[in-house]
């Protein structure tokens, strides 16, 4: 069935050819699967990685809250630096 | 000059135009010119208007929803005595955080807060950290720059608000509020909602506050549901909730707004009654159909209560009536990326980019949508414009850290190196990116080094479950057995479910068993 697939979506002259490559290839490589006998998996720990992080848009109110929180901390600073200029220049 | 406008009208003009700043400087001119006293003359009806003019500009200028507003400092959370059940059943209270219940993705996929909760799609001012459960917890938390509150809410960003508001004016406060005569403005209805609001946001007074919303609500005799709602208000911001919840009950008897139903809700959430605040959000609901801001209410609670399904159908409901909700967009973008649907998440932000949201985290946040949606020729670019608009370190932390996950996925080992070394010189209490980096480290075989990032990742951040597990697993494998046992089991406390961490804890066990 799949090579039938595969001839329908092929371009329609290169159909034979490509179908002929393809069964060369598989009767190199055959699949194993075997139906008998034991399945093991050795299970290592591996260490894991922190998960990418989506950051949270903020909200319009919170964005105030900081520009405000930074404007009076610039003027808190604004206001020291004067302080300090009028004591050097006294 | 004929050409000179009334300054009065002018002043007019500039509050409604949102000039906040020009609108109280010509009051102030006007006010100096004609006789001024503290209190505006009765004989002068224009100096009235200026004074209270100026007063509602100044307010104006740091007006905060206070539906929005909620900070909790540490006093109030460890000395809570509001909650009704110190041990609340499970589902009913938002102090625990609750296994997820409704299959939301598990710790091991989704990112948590400091107090088990998943990382939510939106910052609000009361989401910035989760309330811890004990004493114990809420002194633990390490205090980074990042994540330190206030020691009460008292000391916190209100107060600082207010005094910044009194700094810019060199010459002391507009208004002298200790030399105010309430009764007198108590009589006159107009001037005294003005009045009440530049003292309850602009000085933050809130005492005299109440003064004067009691006076008010005396003087109309109980029946102006407006006062009703301010002292409610004034009581909420004093700590003192039952009173406040009675005055919000008797206010929404006299006239139903969609306000008082938000103010009430929120004194049931500082009482810890999740389920109280949306039965109230429901009646709401049936006076107000399809009120985005209760749906969304109702779905901030549910995400808070760790019920994520029931969250995202809200938002979805939110979003039928209000397309242009930034929050319920976030939200279901980030969950959609969390459970394993980056595409649909990449629509999600792509949308909130048509409607001009344009920051550092949604540039970031587009960036890996597109990255694990295999859309790899956006995800640089997205990064480069999330790293130009970053407007401080820790945001630039965090992008570098997402960079570094792209790096680690196409296998540039150096790469995801360097990228988290830049996480950590932007922030340097970036816990996820230490245990990240000690993963790496620990890949090119450098124990040592490797076990000293994992420490500093599990001391900036004990709530996160990888450091902790990491540690156990590399002491297991240089036979420090003793210690192996001592992280795993903090591991096994930070996320109860993880299989491997069992699996470690069962297998030491069974060596010590032995011995």
């Amino acid at each position: 069935v799949p090579e039938a697939a595969a001839g329908r979506l092929g371009p329609p002259g290169k159909n034979v050819s490509n179908n002929s490559k393809m069964a060369e290839v598989k009767s190199m490589f055959r699949e194993v699967l075997p139906k008998q006998g034991q399945l093991s998996v050795e299970d290592v720990t591996t260490m894991v990685l922190c998960k990418p992080k989506l950051l949270p848009l903020k909200s319009l109110t919170l964005e105030k809250l900081e520009k405000m929180q930074q404007a009076a901390q610039d003027t808190v600073r604004q206001q020291e630096m004067a302080e300090k200029q009028r004591q050097i220049t006294h | 000059m004929g050409s000179e406008m009334e300054p009065l009208l002018l002043a007019w003009s500039y509050f409604r135009r949102r000039k906040f700043q020009l609108c109280a400087d010509l009051c102030t001119q006007v006010l100096e010119k004609s006789p001024y006293d503290q209190e505006p003359d009765p004989e002068l009806p224009v100096s009235q208007a200026a004074w209270i003019l100026k007063a509602r500009a100044l307010t104006e200028m740091v007006y905060v929803d206070e539906v929005d507003v909620d900070q909790e400092g540490i006093a109030e959370m460890i000395l809570d005595e509001n909650a009704i059940a110190q041990v609340p059943r499970p589902g009913t209270s938002l102090k625990l955080p609750g296994t997820s219940q409704s299959g939301g993705p598990s710790q091991a996929v989704r990112p948590v807060t400091q107090a088990g909760r998943p990382i939510t799609g939106y910052l609000r001012p009361s989401t910035q950290s989760g309330r811890p459960g004990t004493m114990e917890q809420a002194i633990k938390a390490p205090r980074t720059a990042y994540t330190a509150r206030p020691i009460t809410s008292s000391s916190g960003r209100f107060v600082r608000l207010g005094t910044a508001s009194m700094l810019t004016s060199p010459d002391g406060p507009f208004i002298n509020l200790s030399r105010l005569n309430l009764t007198k403005y108590s009589q006159k209805p107009k001037l005294a909602k003005a009045l009440f609001e530049y003292i309850f946001h602009h000085e933050n007074d809130v005492k005299t506050a109440l003064d004067l919303a009691a006076l008010s609500t005396e003087h109309s005799q109980y029946k102006d549901w407006w006062w009703k709602v301010q002292i409610g208000k004034c009581y909420y911001r004093l700590g003192m909730y039952r009173e406040a919840e009675k005055q919000f009950k008797s206010a929404l008897k006299q006239q139903e707004m969609v306000d008082t139903f938000l103010y009430l809700a929120k004194v049931y959430i500082a009482l810890d009654q999740p389920v109280t605040a949306l039965n109230l959000f429901k009646q709401g609901l049936d006076k107000f159909p399809g009120e985005v801001t209760l749906l969304c209410g109702i779905a901030r609670i549910y995400e808070e209560m760790n019920n994520i399904s029931s969250a995202t159908e809200y938002y979805k409901e939110v979003l039928k009536q209000d397309n242009t909700h930034v929050e319920a967009i976030a939200c279901i973008g980030s969950n959609h990326f969390y459970s394993d649907q980056p595409e649909i998440a990449l629509r999600f932000y792509r949308r909130l980019l048509q409607m001009g949201v344009y920051n550092c985290q949604l540039f970031n946040n587009l960036g890996l949508c597109c990255f694990y949606a295999q859309q790899y020729d956006m995800t640089l670019t997205s990064f480069e414009r999330a790293l130009s608009l970053a407007e401080n370190e820790e945001e630039t932390a965090d992008v570098w850290y997402n960079l570094g996950h792209v790096a680690v996925g196409i296998g540039d080992t150096n790469l995801a190196h360097q990228c988290f070394r830049l996480a950590l010189v932007n922030n340097n209490h970036h816990a996820e990116a230490y245990n990240n980096l000690a993963v790496l480290e620990m890949r090119q075989g450098h124990v040592e080094q490797a076990r000293a990032l994992l420490q500093t990742a599990s001391s900036l951040a004990p709530h996160m479950y990888e450091p902790h597990f990491n540690f156990a697993t590399i002491s297991d494998k240089i036979g420090d057995l003793q210690r192996s046992y001592a992280a795993a089991q903090k591991s096994e406390a930070a996320f109860p479910d993880h299989v491997d961490t069992q699996h470690l804890i069962k297998q030491l066990k069974q060596h010590f068993a032995m011995l």
